[in-house]
């Protein structure tokens, strides 16, 4: 923890700018790096933070103004511990991990749980091709869109990003017909069982990661246009829905084409409206998104998509949660190896074990100098080790040999064999014995 | 369910188990037995990527079948279970013991495909299935070998120590079937047995055109309640445990329930046999600054020829 007086140059520059967008930029350049956050108080007649404020990247503004140094500390303090290093949540998964089994929160039940990498496929489902010829830019909204991410990302997590278009299917539940307009609708109840039809023909994929499935739907001629309601009848502004660890769909409605129009009729898809929505599931869905209090101010993360304090976050948090797995399976192969006393167990296993415990002391000694992201290269390392050790085919050969059983294999063998040998064993030692007898005798 | 019971189920998606362990044409019935079970599921949202059908013989395609191509679960042959869309992940000589036991503990050689892999976590609810031949403490595999009670357990026991189930359905129509759950001891297994030890199942009906028994009293009894369960059900897992009474089944149905959390009258059907989803809306989304999507040019390596294509010579033949 550090404390300085802003240099004069820097406090002329903070009082020229105008917008929260150009101050988190300027703090950015400033030794803004992993696990370093940056506490800003502000002047007090500035014009732009009026309330604490939390930027996209390591720098949270205060306006100090009149308040005694008090309260703000103690404001420091709570932003600290509640929103950039959340010390109960990672406790909690971390608890939850190593085996707790605890209730569910949303937000756990919501996020796939840490694998070397995603695969998210993007569909646009058109059950009328024929009479709509629809064009999405797909390829370009990902490059603009999701390759920041992406990238931003790529040291961490591998994400694969594929597309497709589905054609002649659709949600195959019957929408409500809406009276008062004429239109169609969705209840929160209905849409469960819209995903289960679709998905069976979304296409199987070859890789053994997880799978996140975005969908874009555009709804046929006879249930156009087709919203989603709340339960007090009032339209969802984003029109989607997400289901937890699989995805979400967002349903688009294209506007129909005029009568007397030469069918099909090329619409395009506004890529930038679909890319919001897909990005705020996938913020969710990835776990990277984190609730704040309502009096403290977040500003809009925009294009970057993830903010830099949200990215340290995620990486503590899945540091811990591979370090809690990577224990809990070691544990629980140590039990099984001791429970079964006849088994095989092949070096590499050993080495894979060896690794994984120099990967978990490595995290430690990492997350305790504060380098975050080389704990958490660690902990991957660690979670792959202990997982390839606990996993590994061989383990299976020798397992389940009872005892008992080995009597009811070798009995039968050895038992009709063994008893004749038995009578000419003794048979043998009563004529030794009598020739020992006798040889004194005839002295 | 709605949303807000969805989160408390506690679990996120379903998978099936689903193993029929006898050959030779006269078990057509077991064969029968999981094909309906496998077609209940799939009619309830269970998708195919998220079923595991082992099959031990193919009685579609059998020399003595005089429907080929069809197996039917019912004498007037209205239904023909193994219809187009069929996906057998587990066939004939690889219904085994030890495929079985990797299956459940996940210890799968690092070449098999994802289809036949069960990549179930913390949150599925698995339903696993059995139907063959059964005795006291074990079940009989390709009439060669047998899978004890014991290794069944412990099969389950790996499963919850590596997180990979929430709750498992295990459902088991053999002879002497109760002995096969006696001694499980992982929690939050909830197990239906059509036969208590020292009894046989029975089957329930034979078809005089093809000649062997078609279906097995306690599954024809469960599809039967199974048929009337739509996707929205509210029927709830007491109900389904109480199908097949005593002078309907001949066999007693045993049930385990004390290794279950919950209660089981409160637990949907469609917890184990469906796959409702859980969804969340959205009250709001993330802004974007517009950015411009560039347009792709064509990679300079894709190399438009112009050399009409033929096909490749088959046949050593001279030019």
């Amino acid at each position: 923890v550090a404390v300085r007086q802003a240099a004069e140059k820097q406090s002329s520059d903070v009082t020229s700018l105008k917008t929260l967008a150009a101050l988190d930029e300027y703090f950015h350049g400033e030794e803004s790096s992993v696990n370093k956050y940056l506490i800003v108080l502000m002047p007090v007649n500035n014009a732009v933070v009026k309330q604490t404020t939390i930027g996209n990247y390591r720098a949270v503004y205060l306006p100090a103004g009149k308040r005694d140094l008090k309260t703000v500390s103690s404001e420091v303090t709570e932003i600290l511990h509640s929103v950039l290093v959340r010390e109960d949540a990672l406790l909690k998964s971390f608890q939850n991990f190593l085996g707790a089994r605890e209730p569910k929160d949303k937000a756990s039940m919501r996020s796939l749980s840490y694998h070397q990498g995603y695969d998210i496929l993007f569909t646009l489902v058109n059950p009328q091709p024929d009479i709509l010829d629809i064009d999405w830019s797909i390829k370009e909204a990902v490059e603009a869109y999701l390759s920041p991410m992406v990238k931003q990302l790529s040291d961490y997590i591998n994400l694969d990003i594929k597309s497709q278009m589905l054609f002649f299917t659709g949600l195959r539940r019957k929408p409500h017909k809406d009276k008062k307009n004429s239109g169609f609708y969705y209840e929160e109840t209905d849409l469960p069982h819209t995903i289960n039809p679709l998905e069976a023909n979304l296409g199987s994929h070859a890789s053994n990661n997880p799978m996140l499935n975005f969908i874009v739907y555009v709804p046929s001629r006879d249930q156009h246009p087709l919203h989603i309601v709340l339960k007090n009848g009032e339209k969802v502004k984003t029109n989607s829905f997400l289901s937890p660890q699989w995805g979400g769909i967002v349903v688009q409605n294209l506007p129909s084409p005029p009568p007397n129009s030469s069918l099909p009729v090329r619409v395009t898809v506004d890529m930038k409206t679909v890319m919001e929505v897909f990005l705020t599931q996938l913020r969710l869905l990835m776990d990277f998104n984190i609730q704040v209090k309502k009096d403290l101010q977040v500003r809009e993360v925009g294009n970057d998509v993830i903010r830099e304090w949200e990215l340290d976050n995620w990486l503590r948090k899945k540091c811990l949660e591979n370090l809690a797995t990577s224990i809990s399976t070691l544990q629980s192969l140590t039990a099984l190896l001791e429970g079964i006393s006849n088994i095989v167990i092949q070096d590499d296993i050993g080495q894979q074990v060896e690794n994984a415990v120099t990967g978990i002391k490595e995290a430690h000694r990492h997350l305790s100098s504060g380098q975050i992201a080389r704990a958490f290269t660690q902990s991957r390392k660690a979670l792959a080790s202990s997982e390839k050790a606990f996993f590994d085919p061989s383990l299976l050969e020798l397992l389940y040999f009872p005892e008992d059983q080995k009597f009811a294999i070798y009995i039968p063998l050895f038992l009709p064999i063994g008893l004749p040998i038995l009578g000419s064993l003794f048979k043998a030692i009563k004529w030794i014995k009598t020739k020992r007898k006798q040889k004194p005798k005839t002295e | 369910t709605s949303p807000e019971e969805f989160f408390k189920s506690g679990h996120t998606n379903n998978w099936a188990v689903l193993v029929d362990t006898s050959r030779f044409w006269f078990n057509y019935r077991h064969v029968a037995n999981v094909l309906s079970i496998y077609r209940s599921c799939k009619r309830l949202g269970i998708p195919d990527s998220r079923i595991i059908l082992m099959v031990a013989d193919d009685m579609a395609c059998n020399p003595r079948n005089p429907r080929p191509a069809t197996v039917f679960n019912n004498a007037n042959n209205q239904i023909n279970v193994y219809g187009d869309d069929v996906e057998v992940d587990y066939r004939g000589y690889e219904v085994t013991v030890e495929n079985f036991i990797r299956v459940l503990t996940g210890r799968l050689p690092p070449s098999t495909p994802r289809s036949k892999r069960l990549l179930s976590d913390e949150h599925s609810n698995v339903l696993v299935y059995m139907t063959g031949h059964g005795g006291d403490g074990f079940l009989k595999f390709q009439d060669a070998e047998e899978i004890s009670n014991v290794e069944l357990a412990d099969a389950f026991e790996q499963m919850w120590q590596k997180r990979r189930y929430h709750e498992v359905f295990f459902m088991i129509d053999t002879c002497q079937a109760e002995s096969m759950f006696q001694k499980f001891y992982s929690p939050n297994i909830l197990a239906v047995a059509s036969s208590k030890v020292g009894e046989d199942s029975l089957s329930h009906h034979v078809d005089p055109s093809i000649g062997v028994y078609v279906i097995d009293r306690y599954t024809y009894y469960a599809l039967e309640f199974l048929e009337t369960v739509t996707p929205g059900s509210k029927k709830t897992m007491g109900q389904f445990l109480e199908v097949c009474p005593k002078y309907q089944c001949i066999s007693t149905v045993a049930k385990r329930t004390d290794l279950f959390r919950r209660d089981v009258n409160k637990v949907l059907l469609t917890d184990f046999f469906g796959s409702v989803r859980n969804v969340e809306l959205l009250p709001d989304s993330i802004h974007l600054q517009n950015a411009t999507l560039h347009t792709h040019s064509e990679d300079s390596s894709d190399v438009k020829s112009d050399k009409p294509l033929s096909y490749a010579q088959q046949f050593p033949m001279p030019v």
